[in-house]
C-alpha cells in the first residue's frame, strides 16, 4: 500500500499538519483494504455507515469506527490469512485475555524509517557497542507477547555486547531473577562499554528500592541508558510519581534523567511513542489521537479528560485503523510543552480496568458459550 | 499476607505455617467446641461497628471508590436477628440440640475443617462465607480473591481481637490460584470445600479435593426481572436503580427484562422508554469517569460483537449516557454486557418454563413485576421453572433474613449428623 509507505518514511516525524493530506490518504485506503478483506469490519463500517471515500478532512477521522481493544481480545478480526502474515503477536493481558494482532510484511517495513527516525530524534540510537540488561521476559518461540519482542528489538538500538533477562525461561514459564539482574549491573559497572537497563517501569521501581536498602549503588558508565517500556499495568497498584523513579535511578545506578527514556505503544496500535524531556508524548505523524467523552463516546476539546482513541494505518492484517483503549488521557497543545516539538502531547491518566471484572454472572455465560444458546 | 492465630504474618512464614497446621487444625477440633453464642455475639459487634462506621476510614484504604456502599450491602447480615433468624430458618427452632430418634439420638456437629474459596465481585464476601463456618463451629480457612485487597484480613483481625477466642478457628491466606501444590495442601486438610466463583475455580477445587471431602459450590447464576402488564412508574425506577447500584455483577443483579408478551415490537418500544429511567439511575450513582467508560465500552464492544457476528439486525440498540438498552428477539435468559447494560426480550407466560429451563442450574433471582392478583400464579411459574429467589422490582440483590442460598440451607451443609444408639 504506497500510500501507508510515504507517510511512513515522511521525514518531519512530529510535523502533523504538513502530514495530514498523506495520512488522510493512508487511512482511506487502509479502511478500504479491511472493508474488501475483512468481513466483520466491513459489516461494523456498513452498520455504522461510514465510507472511507467520505474521509476528505481530519475532523472526518472521527467517523471511522473505532474498535475497542476489548474487541480483539473476544473476536479474531484479521484481514488476510495467517500464512501470509509476518507475525502474529499477543498484548501483554494481565488478566488471562489477550488480543491477537496479526502483522503484515508492510506494517514491518513501515515502522523501519519510523523507529530510525524516532530513534535518532530522541537520541536513542548509538554506534557505541552497549550491554543490556533486560528487565522483562526472556524471548522465546511461545512467547508471543508485543512487549517482549519490543524489548528484545531495543537492544538492537546500539550493538549489543550482552543480554541478561530478569525475567528468566525455566522449561515452560518464567521465574524472576531480579537478583541476577543486579549482579549483572554491579558486573557491567566496571565495563568499558556502557549499559542499557531496558524494562517494564515497575520492574526497575522495584530493583532499584531493593538494591539502595541492601546499599548496593553502582555508577554505570557514562552513555548508560534506561529504556522504560511496557507500561506499568503488570504492578499497576505500585504505580508511584516519576520524579521519584527518576531521582532513584540516578542514586542507584548513576543514570541521569536525561538519559532515561519512556516509551509508549500499544499491540493494536504499535506506534513508536517517545516520551520528549519534559516527559509527555507528543503524536508523531504515523498516528493521530481523539480523546472520546466516557460516557457518550463523543470526541472531546483539547484538555477534557476521556477514553483514548488511537488512529494509524500501519497495519493491514488486522483491522486496528481505529482502535479505543481502555485507557483515559488528555491532549494537551504541543507548544504549551516547551520542548520544542509542535504536536499536541498525550498524558495516559490510567486504565478503565475492563479486564479485571470477574464476575458470577459472566462466568455462568462462558459455560453457555458466551450466554447465547439460539 | 496470612492470618492466623488472630494476627497476621508474611507470606514468608507459609512454608512453615502449612508445615505445622495438621497439628493445629488437629489440636482446634480436640478442643472444646465453638458455642454458637460466642460466635453470634462476635460477629453482632463486628457488624454494629462496622455499621457505624468505625472503621470506613480503615477500609477505604482496601476497597475501590464506590465498593464501601457495596460492602454495605452484606452489613445487614452481621447482625444477631438476622444471624439468629438464619440459624432458625435452615436449622429448625431446635437448632444444634439432638434429636431424640426410636432407638438413636443424632447430634450435629461441625462438618470440621471448612477451606472457603471467595469470590471477589462482591466486597466481603469472604467475611461471610467464614461467618457460615464458624457458626456452625468449624475450623476455616479462607482463600481470599485476587481483587480482595485486605479487607477480609482486617475484618477478621477486628473479629479476633475483639473474640480471641476465635482466633483458633479462623486461617486466610492471600494464594493465587496458581499456587496448586500450597492450595492442594490445604485441600487436603479440609473436610469440605466451599467455593463461591466460576466455573473455572469450581473445576480447580474439583480437582484438588480429596475424595470424600464434602464440596459446596456456590457457583455462578443468571438472574432477571419478569415484567407482565403495565408497571408502575416507581417500580421501573426501583428497576433501573437496582441495575445502577449492582452494575449486573452480581448473581442476583438482573441481566434481561423479560416482557409477558410475544411482541417483539413491544420489547422494543419498552426499551426506548426505559433508557431515559436508567439513565437518570446511572447517572445519579457514577462516580467518576472510569465507571462511566467501563459502561459504555462495555455496550459498544457488545454492540460491535453482535454487529461483526452477522446478529445484530432485527435487534435495537438504544444507547444512554454511560448506559444502554438492547431489545432482542429470541427469548433466552443470558449474560447482559453488564455496567448499566441491560437486555429487553419478549417471553410469554406460556413460554416461561420451557424457556428457562434451558438454564436449570443457572437460575436464581427472578423480579417479579405485575398486578397483585397475578403475583401468586407467576410465581408458582417462576418457581417450577427452577427460580429460587422471587422479589419485588429492585429488591433483586436485597439479602432477606433466612433466606436460602441458591436453594440450600448452606448450614446444613456444613454439618454433620452423628447417630448415637441409645
Amino acid at each position: 500500500m504506497p500510500s501507508r509507505q510515504a507517510l511512513f518514511w515522511h521525514p518531519r516525524p512530529y510535523d502533523l499538519p504538513a502530514s495530514d493530506a498523506l495520512f488522510l490518504r493512508a487511512a482511506a485506503d487502509n479502511c478500504a483494504y479491511h472493508i474488501a478483506h475483512c468481513p466483520g469490519y466491513a459489516a461494523i463500517c456498513r452498520r455504522l455507515d461510514f465510507d472511507p471515500k467520505s474521509l476528505r478532512s481530519t475532523e472526518d477521522l472521527a467517523r471511522i469506527p473505532a474498535l475497542p481493544t476489548l474487541l480483539f481480545k473476544r473476536e479474531a478480526l484479521f484481514s488476510m490469512p495467517e500464512r501470509r502474515m509476518a507475525m502474529r503477536v499477543t498484548s501483554s493481558g494481565t488478566s488471562g485475555t489477550f488480543s491477537r494482532i496479526g502483522f503484515d510484511w508492510g506494517s514491518l517495513l513501515a515502522e523501519v524509517p519510523m523507529v530510525l527516525r524516532l530513534g535518532a530524534r530522541h537520541r536513542l540510537i548509538s554506534g557505541v557497542p552497549a550491554h543490556c540488561v533486560v528487565l522483562g521476559y526472556q524471548p522465546h518461540r511461545d512467547n508471543h507477547a508485543g512487549v517482549t519482542r519490543t524489548m528484545y528489538g531495543l537492544t538492537f538500538f546500539s550493538p549489543p555486547l550482552s543480554r541478561t533477562y530478569a525475567l528468566q525461561r525455566r522449561g515452560t514459564s518464567y521465574i524472576p531473577d531480579l537478583d541476577g539482574a543486579a549482579h549483572a549491573l554491579e558486573r557491567l559497572a566496571a565495563s568499558p562499554f556502557p549499559t542499557r537497563v531496558i524494562g517494564f517501569p515497575s520492574y526497575l521501581w522495584f530493583g532499584l528500592q531493593q538494591l539502595e536498602a541492601l546499599g548496593r549503588t553502582v555508577r554505570l558508565r557514562p552513555g548508560s541508558r534506561i529504556i522504560l517500556a511496557g507500561g506499568w499495568k503488570e504492578h499497576g497498584a505500585q504505580e508511584v510519581a516519576k520524579s521519584a523513579l527518576y531521582a532513584a535511578a540516578e542514586r542507584v545506578l548513576g543514570v541521569p534523567p536525561d538519559h532515561i527514556h519512556e516509551l509508549f505503544g500499544a499491540v493494536e496500535h504499535p506506534v513508536f511513542y517517545n516520551a520528549c524531556p519534559n516527559h509527555r508524548f507528543h503524536v508523531p505523524i504515523y498516528s493521530r489521537v481523539l480523546i472520546r467523552d466516557p460516557e457518550t463516546l463523543a470526541p472531546l476539546p483539547m484538555g477534557e479528560v476521556g477514553l483514548i482513541n488511537l488512529i494509524s494505518p500501519l497495519m493491514t492484517a488486522t483491522p486496528t485503523l481505529s482502535v479505543m483503549t481502555d485507557d483515559l488521557g488528555y491532549l494537551e497543545p504541543g507548544d504549551a510543552c516547551g520542548c520544542g516539538i509542535p504536536s499536541p502531547a498525550l498524558t495516559i491518566v490510567g486504565r478503565v480496568g475492563m479486564s479485571d471484572i470477574r464476575t458470577c454472572a459472566a462466568g455462568a455465560a462462558e459455560l453457555l458459550g458466551k450466554g447465547e444458546m439460539g | 499476607m496470612i492470618f492466623a492465630h488472630g494476627s497476621l504474618l508474611p507470606d514468608s512464614r507459609l512454608p512453615g505455617l502449612l508445615a505445622g497446621l495438621e497439628g493445629e487444625l488437629n489440636a482446634a477440633l480436640a478442643g472444646p467446641p465453638l458455642p454458637a453464642e460466642t460466635v453470634l455475639a462476635a460477629l453482632d459487634a463486628l457488624g454494629r461497628r462496622l455499621a457505624a462506621g468505625e472503621f470506613d476510614a480503615l477500609l477505604r484504604r482496601f476497597l475501590p471508590a464506590g465498593e464501601l456502599a457495596r460492602l454495605g450491602e452484606v452489613l445487614p447480615l452481621f447482625t444477631r436477628d438476622v444471624l439468629e433468624e438464619k440459624l432458625r430458618a435452615e436449622l429448625g427452632p431446635e437448632r444444634f440440640s439432638p434429636r431424640e430418634r426410636r432407638q438413636t439420638t443424632a447430634r450435629f456437629l461441625p462438618l470440621g475443617v471448612l477451606l472457603h474459596v471467595a469470590a471477589g465481585n462482591q466486597p466481603g464476601l469472604g467475611l461471610f462465607s467464614v461467618a457460615e463456618g464458624l457458626l456452625t463451629g468449624n475450623v476455616n480457612l479462607l482463600k481470599l480473591p485476587r481483587e480482595d485487597k485486605g479487607l477480609s484480613l482486617a475484618a477478621l483481625s477486628l473479629l479476633t481481637e475483639a473474640a480471641p477466642e476465635l482466633a483458633g478457628f479462623v486461617y486466610a491466606f492471600d494464594l493465587p490460584s496458581s499456587r496448586t501444590a500450597e492450595l492442594k495442601a490445604l485441600a487436603g486438610l479440609a473436610d469440605g470445600i466451599a467455593v463461591w466463583g466460576g466455573d473455572g475455580a469450581v473445576e480447580t477445587f474439583r480437582h484438588l479435593a480429596p475424595p470424600g471431602c464434602r464440596l459446596m459450590e456456590w457457583g455462578h447464576r443468571l438472574s432477571f426481572a419478569y415484567l407482565s402488564g403495565p408497571p408502575a412508574a416507581q417500580e421501573l425506577d426501583a428497576l433501573a436503580a437496582h441495575i445502577a447500584a449492582t452494575g449486573q455483577r452480581l448473581c442476583s443483579s438482573c441481566q434481561v427484562i423479560f416482557l409477558d408478551t410475544g411482541d417483539f415490537s413491544a420489547a422494543r418500544a419498552f426499551a426506548e422508554a426505559f433508557l431515559p429511567r436508567l439513565e437518570r439511575a446511572v447517572l445519579a450513582r457514577r462516580a467518576g469517569p472510569w465507571e462511566s467508560a467501563r459502561a459504555a465500552l462495555s455496550g459498544y464492544t457488545a454492540f460491535l460483537e453482535r454487529v461483526t457476528a452477522g446478529r445484530e439486525p432485527g435487534e435495537a440498540f438504544f444507547r444512554g449516557r454511560g448506559c444502554s438498552v438492547t431489545a432482542r428477539p429470541d427469548r433466552e435468559l443470558e449474560l447482559s454486557p453488564m455496567e448499566g447494560n441491560v437486555l429487553v426480550k419478549p417471553l410469554p407466560r406460556s413460554e416461561l418454563l420451557p424457556v428457562l429451563r434451558r438454564q436449570k442450574g443457572r437460575l436464581q433471582t427472578a423480579g417479579l413485576l405485575c398486578a397483585e392478583e397475578e403475583r401468586e400464579a407467576l410465581t408458582a411459574l417462576l418457581a417450577r421453572a427452577g427460580v429460587t429467589r422471587i422479589t419485588r422490582a429492585g429488591r433483586l440483590s436485597d439479602p432477606f433474613p433466612g433466606e436460602g442460598h441458591d436453594g440450600e440451607y448452606p448450614l446444613r451443609r456444613y454439618l454433620r449428623v452423628v447417630d448415637v444408639e441409645n
